[in-house]
Formats: structure tokens, C-alpha cells, sequence
């Protein structure tokens, strides 16, 4: 079982459908309490922590496991408690856009620091809840400005991005609060490039895992360029994709792709190796 | 082996829009910040954007960002002890 869904789910599927982990209440918990402890409540200070020093790096280079474990378990252990990720499908973000009122279209940061993008090019990131209204405080972090959604129309932006080939996430902006719905690629989103680079687990696996069927897959590899955790390949011998599950994160962009629905989407939950594997 | 990367933040004015570095990296591993940090009520001036080194482990030497940049403020190294 996911943790998480355990801790703040509530008796809802999921914890990312537990409408309670939107609410204002929460929004203001998380200020106050960055607020306390001396954080500026600012949600681009605490995206930066995806970003792992260049410690990390240094140690590993050397080959010293003990000082990786140990900047490994922090890193996890702050971005836990303040800001972390989980894939979603795109199913769950549409009934998210369903969900949670209001939506903003924005920026993505991630994009803006890794490559600079302008700001017209750099529309695929969503806020949510009650922090929206107070985009204004911090012109930096919403460069570009904040717009806002009807329902609708974010469920047509997260299919237009998912189509495109990005993968959807929610975050958390002091955890269980859950504000973002990012629409994520490797490498320039942080979280995807130091969870996969580096196995510091900033940005948690799906609820699900892709599977190929062997009798409907063409090998047309169309589905090969969609994945972003390098869970996925041709197989030339067996003119067939070949997905690593161990590797996979659920977000189901090659099931998208699959013009002969031979990829489908399993509950990790249902395979007892994969069912922790997060 | 880990590089050291230092930008001449005088040399490099407006990182924001000139971004050649940043585009030309095949391996993305220069990324931008400002000196100033994030300001509450105010945008960045562009002048206080920053180039750095972040992602130094994918950094193969290829030097590419250095001849890319207009105004010579790239230096790449590999040094014992390497990276920042």
C-alpha cells in the first residue's frame, strides 16, 4: 500500500482524492508553520530542493556509499514533510481537474532554470487550491502570470499536454497540502531527473505499471520515445517494446500512444513484488 | 570525474535571454538561478541571472558551452577533486 494513501487518503482510494488535502485549512497550516520556523512560504524556494548539491555528486564520484546514503535519506526525509511528487494517469488528473477548485495554468519553473524557455513557450505547469489567488506575491515563481481554468478547460490543457508527452504528477507544498499538477519531462524537471539520475526518491511511482501484450504489439515502437524513465525500449529480436516494470512509474504516456491498445495499465497493488516498489 | 565550472557573472549579462549554453548542452547540465534569490513582490532584473554548473555528473568535457558563448565567461576543468 502506498503511504501515503494510508496516511492522508481518509477511506478514499487514493490520497490524492481526498478532497481534504486540497483545502484551505492545510494552506494555512503549511504557512504557518514555514512561517515558524523561519521559511519563507514561498513555493519556488521549496521546488529548489530537487535540486541535490553538488555533495552528492562529489560522493558519488568517489565511490563513497555511506556519505550518499546519508544525503540521500535527508534529502528524502525534507522533501517528504514539504515537497514531493507522485505520476498520476490521466484519467486521475482529469478527475482532479473535476475535483479541486481553482485551477491556474502557469509556468513551469523547473523548465524556466533548466533551460531558460520564455515565458510564452512555458505554459505547462497547474496550480490548484487556495494559494492561486495569492500568485501575485511572488512575480518570480509566476512569471507569466496565472491563468486561471474552468474545469474544462484544464481537462483539455492536461490532455493537450499529455498528448504532447508530458507526464502529469501532483506535489505536495507542505505535505499532505497538495497544490501542483506539473506536466513533467526528462531531463529539465527536477524531480523526474534527480529520482531517475540519482535514486533520491523525490518523486514517488503511480498506482499502476504499464504492460505490453505480447499478441497485439506490433513493434512499431511508437510508444519508445514516450517514456521519460528510461523504463522502456525496442527489442529488435523480438521486433516488440519491452517495458522494465521494476523501472516503470504508471504515468501511462506509452498506453496513450498505443494505436493498438497493446499496452495496458495494472494496479502495482496486485503484484506482490512490485506492490512496494515505489 | 566531476568538472569545475565557473561563469564570469560580468561577462555573462542577460543569461535569460541569450541562453546559448544552456540550449547547446547536450546533456543539460548548466541551469539558471539569480543572485538575489527569490524576491517577495518583484520580478528578477535580468541583470541578476545567474549561470551555473548543476547536473556536473552528466558533464562530459565536450567544451561545446564554452565556444558556444559570446562573451567567453564559460571556463570547464577537470581537476582531482572536481565538481563546483
Amino acid at each position: 500500500m502506498c503511504d501515503w494513501c494510508e496516511k492522508y487518503g481518509d477511506g478514499y482510494e487514493r490520497w490524492y482524492f481526498n478532497p481534504a488535502n486540497y483545502a484551505r485549512r492545510l494552506y494555512k497550516i503549511r504557512r504557518e508553520e514555514a512561517e515558524a520556523s523561519g521559511v519563507e512560504a514561498n513555493p519556488q524556494a521549496a521546488g529548489g530542493m530537487a535540486v541535490i548539491g553538488p555533495d552528492f555528486q562529489e560522493a558519488r564520484d568517489r565511490g563513497d556509499l555511506e556519505k550518499m546514503q546519508e544525503i540521500k535519506q535527508k534529502a528524502e526525509a525534507a522533501s517528504w514533510l514539504t515537497h514531493f511528487g507522485q505520476v498520476i494517469t490521466l484519467d486521475e488528473a482529469l478527475k482532479i481537474a473535476d475535483m479541486i477548485y481553482p485551477i491556474g495554468l502557469m509556468t513551469c519553473s523547473c523548465r524556466r532554470s533548466m533551460q531558460g524557455y520564455p515565458v510564452e513557450e512555458n505554459f505547462t505547469c497547474m496550480g490548484m487550491g487556495p494559494g492561486m489567488y495569492k500568485w501575485e506575491r511572488w512575480p518570480d515563481t509566476y512569471r507569466g502570470g496565472m491563468h486561471y481554468l474552468t474545469p474544462d478547460e484544464a481537462k483539455e490543457v492536461i490532455t493537450k499536454l499529455n498528448k504532447r508527452g508530458l507526464v502529469q504528477t501532483v506535489f505536495t507544498f507542505g505535505t499532505p497540502y497538495l497544490a501542483g499538477l506539473c506536466n513533467c519531462d526528462y531531463p529539465d524537471c527536477a524531480f523526474i531527473r534527480t529520482t531517475v539520475d540519482f535514486d533520491i526518491k523525490l518523486l514517488w511511482k503511480g498506482h499502476y505499471v504499464a504492460k505490453i501484450d505480447p499478441e497485439l504489439c506490433t513493434g512499431c515502437a511508437s510508444c519508445v520515445s514516450r517514456c521519460q524513465f528510461k523504463a522502456l525500449n525496442y527489442s529488435p529480436s523480438k521486433n516488440m517494446a519491452y517495458i522494465d516494470q521494476f523501472q516503470c512509474f504508471g504515468c501511462g504516456l506509452c498506453v496513450t500512444e498505443c494505436d493498438q491498445g497493446a499496452i495496458s495499465l495494472v494496479e502495482r497493488a496486485k503484484l506482490p513484488a512490485l506492490a512496494n516498489v515505489w | 570525474m566531476l568538472p569545475t565550472i565557473t561563469v564570469d557573472d560580468e561577462k555573462c549579462a542577460d543569461p535569460l535571454s541569450c541562453r546559448k549554453c544552456l540550449l547547446i548542452c547536450q546533456t543539460h547540465v548548466l541551469g539558471l538561478g539569480t543572485s538575489v534569490g527569490v524576491q517577495k513582490y518583484r520580478e528578477t532584473d535580468p541583470q541578476y541571472f545567474v549561470v551555473r554548473g548543476v547536473r556536473f555528473d552528466k558533464c562530459t568535457g565536450c567544451m561545446d558551452c564554452v565556444e558556444v558563448c559570446p562573451n567567453n565567461a564559460i571556463q570547464v576543468s577537470f581537476n582531482e577533486g572536481g565538481a563546483r
